[in-house]
């Protein structure tokens, strides 16, 4: 018990260090280059934390990957698209309704698909997630086309000093929003009853039993949080980095491997690993070729599930009957 | 087999998120014997045995099977070992006959491969006849001959756990651990179970038995250990075991709500 | 009981038998397409037919992974795309390099890298393959379009190389040329066949026992003694050997290829395949690929057949993967057996009736005594 603690303390202490390491490097050797490395790491890692949150939260309530947790985000964009930067609503109101919406789809694509098969197997579930992401995409291929949309800023583009580095302000409202999804999660799983029983759940059945909650119930909580986490990432985002039908796919496989990197099911790890992944792919694009920049995100998901199945802060997964 | 001690537990513990299922178990199975585990609902038995056969690390503790530590083998090379259990909920293979599913048994001790099998090279061939003819006289042992070109999981209940007993046998195995192989069994099936495994007994095989059946285990066992909230509160023979009072106690305490 | 024992042993006979009425009836395809004038057909039955054999073989392998490894590959594209490459790069490099050395090194090629994402993914338990696999078809997708000088970039091979050669020769083995439609629809069958008494083989053995087992219950195959992380592995590897000798085929076929065939959507095409015709079932695969490889075929032709019919309609490739994905689900929910096990299904039943026909006709002439 004592052993494995100390292991996974000593494990997050030297990826701390690391980390300070790489900062330390980039800013040394690239002056104000580095931090601004770091900066857009940590904007674009944020959001692979609320995606690899979304990853978790439906693992954990049903150990089922899902697929189409990337076209959450997309959808998110492609909506805040047409409402505000087409429908001329205002940022703020634009964000709300484009969650509420994916939100909405979120959880009755549970009902609709997930729930009908909860005494299935897992792969069957996957492959109908499977199903659900390409026929997202395809759907939005057909509504908004191929080209790339670009979504208003939600308090202008002049770029800010900030410590020496130019940071465009959606940098920031990008950490905002990050930060109070985060401590919303953290409230819900902490603080109610219900979050506390969906925990509960994820370790036995029978405990979540005892609470009161159905694990039909708790997927059908997990499907909701994890597309309003989507959404409201792929919408933040957007203004940054353009928005298109195909968006997706990537930002589903970095969310997950943001999810692996800091270990499946544990909320504090997806945050951890979607921030370190976000900065390691700035420094790897700034070095290399910008095409090998999406290789990254696999290589290291490969490298952890070679090394440290587990995630940086995930425990060894127990296998029940 | 001699009297050495063909399995050793050595104070194991696990724990499921600060919750105890087993704490500080410790006993030993004797080559040849009959050891039965028995305790109320949750005591639990199936952790223990899940701990035995690889699916689940313990916390802290160890396990000794013929003197070699298994902690953290995989459960395959447990069974290769020699050591292989039955499973409480019944586990057949879907879609295989009775005898696939006791051929399956003989897995861990035949070795033909992805190459020798797509080619049918004579080497498989041969195997392939041989694992057939064992697995046929294990369906024999259990009385499940006629049935052996039937589809597994449509046989009846009790006959079930007669093929899940014979799947395990075919392994041939020097420890079997049973996970409460006559639960769902009327009284003429609990007999017939009770005499098979006198007489496996007799050929030398040792096996460990978690039951509810009191009086199964009291019929069978050498020894009985008795497990309450993940800690052994008593063991010995069965007539000591049961007018041991922390046991009649634990029983009672469970029987009263 | 001995009799018994015997007819249980080659409880496989009627697979083989099987495997020999598929064989004979698609070798007749050409006889029979010829029959039916061009003008009703619409579509080159032969050349559809070509491609249907040349995914057929990346599907079969795929079928065993998903059907009895339980698990899935989202990245089979990028097997196919290193079959392909492999053998095209050396062929149209080097001139005088064998045809079929080409198309066997990118089959060892696709295994090794196979092998060394299976054997760290596929030691754990859960579903982890999927994304891996994701991930290694967008790795896969990025090096065919920006290592420009080994793939010919996003042009592709030959035209995107500074070769000699103005096409990635047919295949040939002993000096036959493989340069027909008619005679590479005989050797993908062919190969296609060959695969699948191989399949059979393997599910009829220890090795398929301990797939099935591991299909059914994976707790209990490990306890049965299977080491179900090695068979996972394995049949990932030989799935994506067999993914790589349909690529080389492919690009032997095609004499061109650009990375634009080995997107991720050909590999959500091929999962498909899988779930429509029938995940775990042994002629699954060879029915989803007939079904999905001729349905842009029908589609493109229904306005020679029904006038009237919008000509936005028959561009198939505006709704695919909608297609694609609704069938994904549909199937799930409502066939997860798939096509193959309706027909097999339907066989029976003709059976069972023919059964009780036979069954009827004997009672009467008892009564007749």
């Amino acid at each position: 018990m004592g052993r494995t603690d100390r292991k996974q303390k000593m494990l997050l202490l030297g990826s701390a260090v690391f980390f300070c390491v790489v900062v330390v490097a980039t800013l040394i050797f690239k002056g104000s280059t580095g931090f601004q490395w770091i900066m857009s790491g940590l904007t674009v890692g944020s959001i692979y934390a609320l995606i690899a949150m979304g990853f978790s939260v439906i693992y954990s309530s049903t150990h089922v990957i899902n697929f189409a947790q990337g076209e959450f985000s997309m959808l998110g964009g492609m909506l805040m698209y047409t409402l505000s930067t087409r429908g001329g609503v205002p940022p703020l109101l634009g964000f709300l309704l484009a969650v509420l919406m994916v939100t909405a789809l979120g959880a009755g694509l549970e009902r609709a698909t997930i729930h009908p098969l909860r005494d299935q197997s897992v792969i069957t579930v996957i492959i109908v997630t499977i199903g659900i992401s390409i026929f997202l995409r395809a759907l939005a291929k057909w509504i908004w086309g191929t080209d790339p949309v670009k979504i208003a800023s939600f308090s202008g583009d002049s770029p800010v000093r900030f410590l020496g580095a130019a940071v465009v302000p959606q940098s920031f409202w990008v950490f905002g929003f990050a930060i109070l999804a985060v401590i919303l999660v953290f409230l819900f799983f902490n603080r109610t009853l219900m979050g506390k029983g969906m925990r509960a759940a994820a370790n036995n059945a029978d405990a979540a039993s005892l609470v009161g909650i159905s694990t039909s119930t708790s997927s059908l909580v997990a499907w909701t949080i994890a597309s309003g986490l989507g959404a409201a990432a792929g919408i933040v985002i957007a203004p940054i980095s353009f928005a298109s039908y195909s968006v997706g796919t990537m930002l589903g496989l970095k969310g997950f491997s943001s999810a692996i990197l800091g270990g499946l099911g544990s909320a504090p790890g997806a945050v951890v690993g979607g921030l370190v992944l976000g900065v390691l792919e700035t420094i790897t694009a700034g070095v290399f070729p910008s095409g090998y920049k999406d290789a990254v995100a696999f290589l290291i998901l490969i490298l952890v599930l070679l090394v440290r199945p587990q995630g940086l802060l995930g425990k060894p997964e127990d296998v029940k009957v | 087999m001699g009297n050495e001690h063909i399995l050793e537990i050595k104070s194991i513990s696990k724990l499921f998120g600060g919750l105890a299922a087993l704490e500080e178990v410790s006993f030993e199975v004797t080559g040849g014997e009959i050891k039965a585990v028995i305790g109320p609902n949750g005591a639990g038995k199936t952790t223990l045995f899940d701990v035995l056969t690889g699916i689940i690390k313990p916390t802290s503790g160890r396990v000794m099977l013929k003197e070699r530590s298994i902690i953290g083998l995989r459960p395959d090379q447990i069974t290769a070992m020699g050591m292989i259990r039955t499973f409480q909920t019944i586990q057949l293979f879907e879609g295989m006959t009775v005898l696939e599913n006791a051929m399956v048994g003989c897995h861990s001790r035949t070795n033909s491969g992805f190459m020798s099998t797509s080619l049918r090279l004579p080497s498989a061939r041969r195997e392939e006849k041989r694992i057939q003819e064992e697995a046929m006289a294990v369906l024999e042992d259990v009385g499940l001959e006629t049935r052996a070109l039937e589809t597994g999981t449509n046989l009846p209940y009790g006959q079930q756990r007669m093929l899940e007993l014979a799947r395990a046998l075919a392994s041939e195995p020097d420890i079997l651990l049973l996970d409460e192989p006559a639960a769902g069994l009327n009284q003429y099936e609990t007999d017939e179970l009770s005499s098979l495994l006198s007489r496996f007994r007799q050929r030398g095989l040792t096996i460990l038995i978690v039951e509810h059946d009191m009086g199964l285990v009291m019929q069978i066992s050498d020894e009985v250990v008795v497990l309450d909230y993940g800690e052994v509160i008593a063991r010995g023979t069965p007539e000591v075991v049961q007018n041991d009072p922390r046991v009649i106690e634990a029983y009672l305490g469970i029987e009263a709500d | 009981m001995d009799r018994k024992l015997e007819k249980g042993r080659s409880s496989g006979r009627g697979d083989y038998r099987t495997l020999l009425i598929v064989a004979a009836f698609i070798f007749l395809v050409p006889a029979w397409s010829r029959m039916i004038p061009g003008e009703v057909l619409h579509m080159d039955i032969v050349n559809v037919m070509v491609f249907a054999g040349i995914y057929a073989c990346v599907v079969i392998g795929l079928n065993l992974l998903v059907g009895y490894g339980g698990q899935i590959s989202l990245g089979h594209a990028a097997f196919f795309g290193i079959g392909a490459y492999t053998t095209a790069i050396l062929c149209t490099r080097f001139a005088w390099f064998p045809t079929w050395l080409g198309a066997l090194s990118g089959v060892l090629l696709a295994g090794l890298i196979g092998w060394l994402v299976g054997v760290p993914v596929l030691r754990l338990k859960g579903n982890y393959l999927a994304m891996a696999t994701l991930g290694l078809g967008e790795i896969a997708f990025i090096l065919f379009t920006q290592l420009k000088g080994l793939t010919g970039g996003t042009i592709g091979i030959p035209q995107g190389l500074n070769v000699s050669v103005s096409e990635i020769p047919p295949l040939s083995v002993f000096g036959f040329k493989f340069d027909s439609d008619i005679k590479f629809f005989f050797l993908a069958w062919a190969i296609v066949m060959l695969l699948m008494l191989l399949n059979i083989n393997i599910i009829r053995s220890r090795v398929g026992r301990g797939l099935r087992a591991l299909h059914s219950s994976e707790i209990a195959a490990d306890a049965m003694g299977v080491n179900t992380s090695r068979y996972k592995t394995q049949v990932f590897v030989l799935s994506a050997m067999f993914a790589a000798l349909g690529g080389a085929l492919f690009a032997h076929f095609q004499r061109y290829i650009n990375p634009e065939s080995f997107v991720f959507s050909v590999s959500i095409l091929f999962i498909t395949m899988v779930v429509v015709g029938g995940m775990g079932n042994l002629w699954g695969g060879i029915v989803g690929v007939i079904v999905l490889t001729f349905l842009p075929s029908v589609i493109q032709a229904m306005p020679q057949w029904i006038p009237g019919i919008p000509a936005s309609l028959t561009n198939f490739s505006n709704y695919s993967l909608v297609l694609y994905g609704l069938l994904l689900i549909v199937f799930m929910m409502f066939m997860p057996q798939g096509i193959a096990a309706g027909l097999s299904r339907a066989s029976a039943f003709t059976g069972r009736r023919a059964k009780r026909l036979r069954d009827r006709i004997q009672a009467r002439k008892y009564e007749g005594h």
